[in-house]
């Protein structure tokens, strides 16, 4: 930290400087403790064999990843729809929300992987699974959200709207969508992130398709550097994803204040 | 006609679905395997408590997953509070680890989980592990968020008043914070068991995972459906207690 405030002089690099030593600082151990063997190399790849791997794993691992994207964004679609439709249409009325709203916030946080089991039951060790299972982690943070932008549309504004003589759909596109858009991506940025986590578990249960297949098949077979090159891409790719929605619903949030 | 009140409205919704899929499952020609009739699954889950069912050492499995949950939600509420107010504390230190952290949260846990077990093994300890590692960001984001979200004034008043460090954090940042990180909490105890009952589930050793698998491997229908009634339950019922902690603590 001496060194970093001597080599960054102006105050504002100090915490990027911080951030970087450490991340640093953290591969370096790793390496050295895979090196020495106070880990077996058979149940840690070391930085520099994971990056030496990266390459190749990544042709291997494209169409899995493409696979697993694919099914990813259709449950994502269904989850999402879903989750608009019927949280619009409990929009319509207060007393619909109060009485719903509970129970599909009891939705959210109950441990809904339990019932994958039962998923399989009915459809089998098939990729319908995989998307019925995603989509319904995605439809209940999104839901939500839907219900708790319907709070945001002031009715004030919108009788003023219409006193001004704005048609119906004038008063969707410049009143109510303008408001509700902030929570919404707010609620797409939740609805992806939990989508994200369904398909990846049920691709490891299942271990069948996609990505998920890949590292559990790499993972049971002690592939190991192969498994971590793996991993790193799949985290890079879906953190760039879910990242830039999050930047967006911050960056709508703000606009909006 | 006066509307029923919507906890009233509730109860109905809940249990005319209840009549419907006991109708379905009894009069429907879908076979019994797949589904289970609600007043079978009730009765399996009184048999199963009574410790009368034919469902393998309920209890000791019960308690291997408790365990997990215990031990697991400790750790991500003792360290997501403890990281929280040190990333709040300093905005230096904030502004290093939080992008790192970001990232961290923006992965699905869940493809990590293989490396977790290769690294510890099928016992408790990756349970615990990924458990912390589903709960934990939500409640280290929260208790920053709130500690953030205190008054500059009333800093500025405490520190006229002379009050110490020590006293202008106890009597004053963490009482004007709590709300946000009691939410931060509740929300983690929910990830938590999602974490743990995940991990149990995929690499399949002891506890609920366990009893889960071997009901779906023997297409013990009424008993699967009890079990993840039972699971289930245990993420309802924390989450009430948090409401009522919630409730009463802040006003």
């Amino acid at each position: 930290m001496m060194r970093a405030t001597t080599t960054f002089p102006n105050r504002r690099h100090l915490p990027l400087a911080i951030r970087v030593g450490t991340i640093a600082l953290f591969l370096l151990i790793w390496e050295i403790a895979v090196r020495l063997g106070w880990v077996d190399s058979l149940f840690l790849a070391s930085p520099r064999d994971t990056f030496a791997n990266l390459a190749a794993t990544t042709t291997l691992a494209l169409p899995h990843l493409y696979a697993t994207m694919t099914t990813f964004a259709v449950a994502l679609a269904l989850g999402v729809g879903c989750a608009l439709m019927i949280g619009l249409l409990l929009n319509a009325s207060g007393y619909a929300r109060i009485t719903f709203l509970p129970l599909l916030v009891l939705g959210v946080t109950i441990p809904k992987v339990t019932l994958l089991p039962l998923f399989v039951l009915w459809f089998g060790i098939e990729k319908t699974t995989v998307i019925v299972y995603a989509a319904l982690s995605a439809f209940f943070p999104m839901i939500v959200n839907v219900a708790a932008a319907g709070t945001e549309v002031k009715p004030n504004q919108v009788l003023l709207a219409k006193a001004m003589g704005y048609g119906h759909s004038q008063v969707y596109r410049k009143v109510i969508l303008p408001a509700m858009l902030p929570v919404l991506a707010s609620g797409l940025f939740y609805a992806c992130n939990a989508a994200m986590m369904g398909v990846f578990i049920v691709e490891l249960a299942l271990s069948r398709f996609g990505m998920g297949a890949l590292i559990h098949d790499l993972a049971v077979t002690f592939r190991t550097p192969e498994l971590y090159a793996a991993v790193l891409l799949t985290a890079t790719v879906t953190a760039v994803i879910n990242m830039g929605l999050w930047y967006l619903a911050r960056y709508l949030g703000r606009w909006r204040t | 006609m006066p509307r029923p009140s919507p906890m009233v409205a509730r109860l109905g919704f809940i249990l005319a679905v209840l009549i419907v899929w006991e109708a379905f499952a009894r009069l429907s020609s879908v076979s019994p395997i797949l589904i289970a009739p609600p007043s079978a699954i009730l009765w399996q889950v009184v048999r199963i408590i009574a410790g009368i069912s034919t469902v393998p050492d309920f209890y000791v499995h019960a308690w291997v997953t408790l365990r997990e949950l215990i031990v697991a939600y400790a750790i991500t509420a003792i360290a997501g509070v403890g990281l929280g107010l040190t990333f709040a504390s300093s905005k230096v230190i904030g502004d290093a680890f939080e992008p790192i952290l970001l990232t961290l949260y923006a992965i699905p846990k869940v493809i990590l989980y293989p490396l977790v077990v290769l690294m510890l093994g099928v016992g408790l300890l990756p349970k615990i592990v990924f458990g912390v590692m589903v709960g934990i960001f939500v409640v280290i984001f929260n208790t920053a968020a709130g500690v953030r979200q205190v008054e500059p004034s009333y800093l500025r008043l405490a520190h006229a008043l002379g009050y110490r460090r020590a006293q202008i954090f106890f009597k004053v940042i963490l009482p004007a914070a709590a709300p946000t990180i009691l939410a931060g909490l509740r929300l983690g105890f929910g990830y938590t068991i999602i974490g743990v009952v995940t991990a149990e589930l995929l690499v399949i050793n002891a506890g609920f995972g366990f009893l889960i698998d071997w009901a779906s491997f023997n297409y013990f229908t009424p008993q699967l459906y009890a079990l993840i009634v039972l699971t289930l339950g245990i993420g309802v019922i924390g989450n009430s207690l948090f409401s009522i902690l919630e409730r009463r603590w802040v006003r």
